[in-house]
């Protein structure tokens, strides 16, 4: 009698440890990924508002919104304030996806190039820097300055300009035109067709348009497909 | 003494519910895609584009995980990654075993997205997270992340 009292209490003490260790584990398990608190109601209003509203987005042949965004070296960045360009190459991009960095020096290339030729790269961080913190302004910064960022890196400060855009990840491309006192949108998508490695792009979309554009030529391909990571 | 060890087992088997094994990563190509998102006569095919530096994709990676456990008669969860071949040693399958990931996990190995992006599906912007279900007579895409109850409900809507 006495034995089967002790092998029940170890029992019960073996099963009470089992117990306990498993609920550890799936709390571990919980935590490994991002905690991240419940919205509200009103901010999943929102939220799916501006969603709706990025699907809409500009199509070819829309007149485009210029903004006031702050630039990184704090100065406050307008297209109406280029009063010579011909046109705008608008990036959105960011510091955190590595679909944007592997594009760091694609697009420093395409500034460099048609800056001159009347196309500046003008370039937005559409993300809030709550949902991804390297892409804060602080981040930005370095990132910039890292790299040798010739063109403005903006932050879309209260997100209100990608979605009028219909930006939805970055790298995401705005090839404008400036028709009168208007932007048009000439090419949507992609730089071009493989981030991983520039020599073996076989269609460098973005520059194909901007050279259309240049020699007065109708462009071939005005969007694209372009892989990226989703703003949020 | 012998008894209470085989009790303890018992129990431990009772306890640790998914007895799935912790998935290994297998590289596909484009031709390998068109044949994961191709309907099967089986099972329903709930199918994510992730990378294990997406953020928001690690986050909703849990509720694909007991989906593919809870529904397992019916779905097979697909985990298409779209990290970059050179990091499977390094990044995915530590992911993977970090996280008891027990999905299907598939690597797509392509860099020229932007001719599997419309073969993926035609309204696919090409930002991921991104998932879609494929049934033999239905095909669902959902762009954008989704959260626990919306992929509880996207399911439903194929049972």
């Amino acid at each position: 009698m006495k034995t089967l009292k002790i092998l029940v209490t170890i029992l019960v003490g073996a099963l009470t440890i089992v117990i306990l260790s498993g609920m550890l584990e799936s709390t571990k398990r919980e935590n490994l990924f991002a905690e991240k608190p419940i919205p509200n109601q009103e901010q999943v209003d929102r939220q799916e508002a501006r969603e709706m509203n990025a699907l809409k987005g500009y199509q070819i042949g829309d007149s485009a919104t210029d903004f006031s965004l702050k630039n990184i070296d704090g100065s406050i960045v307008s297209l109406k304030n280029f009063e010579d360009a011909k046109g705008f190459v608008i990036i959105f991009t960011c510091n955190h996806c590595p679909y944007s960095v592997a594009y760091e020096d694609r697009i420093i290339a395409i500034d460099k190039k048609y800056k001159n030729l009347g196309y500046p790269v003008i370039a937005i961080n559409p993300n809030n820097p709550k949902e991804y913190p390297t892409d804060s302004f602080e981040a930005m910064k370095v990132r910039a300055k890292e790299k040798g960022f010739t063109f403005p890196y903006l932050i879309d400060r209260g997100q209100k300009i990608y979605p009028q855009y219909g930006a939805t990840k970055t790298p995401h491309v705005y090839l404008l035109q400036k028709e009168g006192d208007q932007n048009i949108v000439k090419y949507i998508g992609a730089i071009d067709d493989n981030y991983q490695d520039a020599s073996a792009v076989k269609n460098k979309f973005l520059e194909n348009a901007l050279q259309s554009l240049i020699s007065g030529k109708a462009i071939a391909t005005t969007t694209s497909p372009a892989i990226g990571c989703r703003i949020k | 003494m012998k008894k209470i060890f085989y009790f303890l087992t018992i129990i431990t088997l009772f306890t640790s519910c998914d007895e799935r094994a912790i998935s290994t990563v297998e590289k596909i190509d484009q031709e390998g895609l068109k044949k994961v998102i191709a309907p099967s006569q089986k099972k329903i095919k709930v199918i994510n584009f992730w990378a294990t530096w997406c953020a928001p994709c690690v986050e909703e990676l849990p509720y694909f995980e007991d989906l593919g456990y809870a529904y397992r008669d019916e779905v097979e969860v697909i985990l298409i990654s779209l990290d970059e071949a050179k990091n499977i040693d390094s990044a995915v399958q530590p992911f993977l075993n970090e996280n008891k990931i027990k999905s299907t996990v598939l690597l797509l190995d392509d860099p020229y997205a932007a001719e599997w992006i419309p073969i993926v599906d035609e309204h696919w912007d090409g930002a991921i997270p991104v998932t879609m279900i494929v049934s033999k007579d239905k095909k669902q895409f959902y762009n954008k992340a989704l959260t626990q109850e919306q992929l509880e409900d996207a399911i439903n809507t194929f049972l």
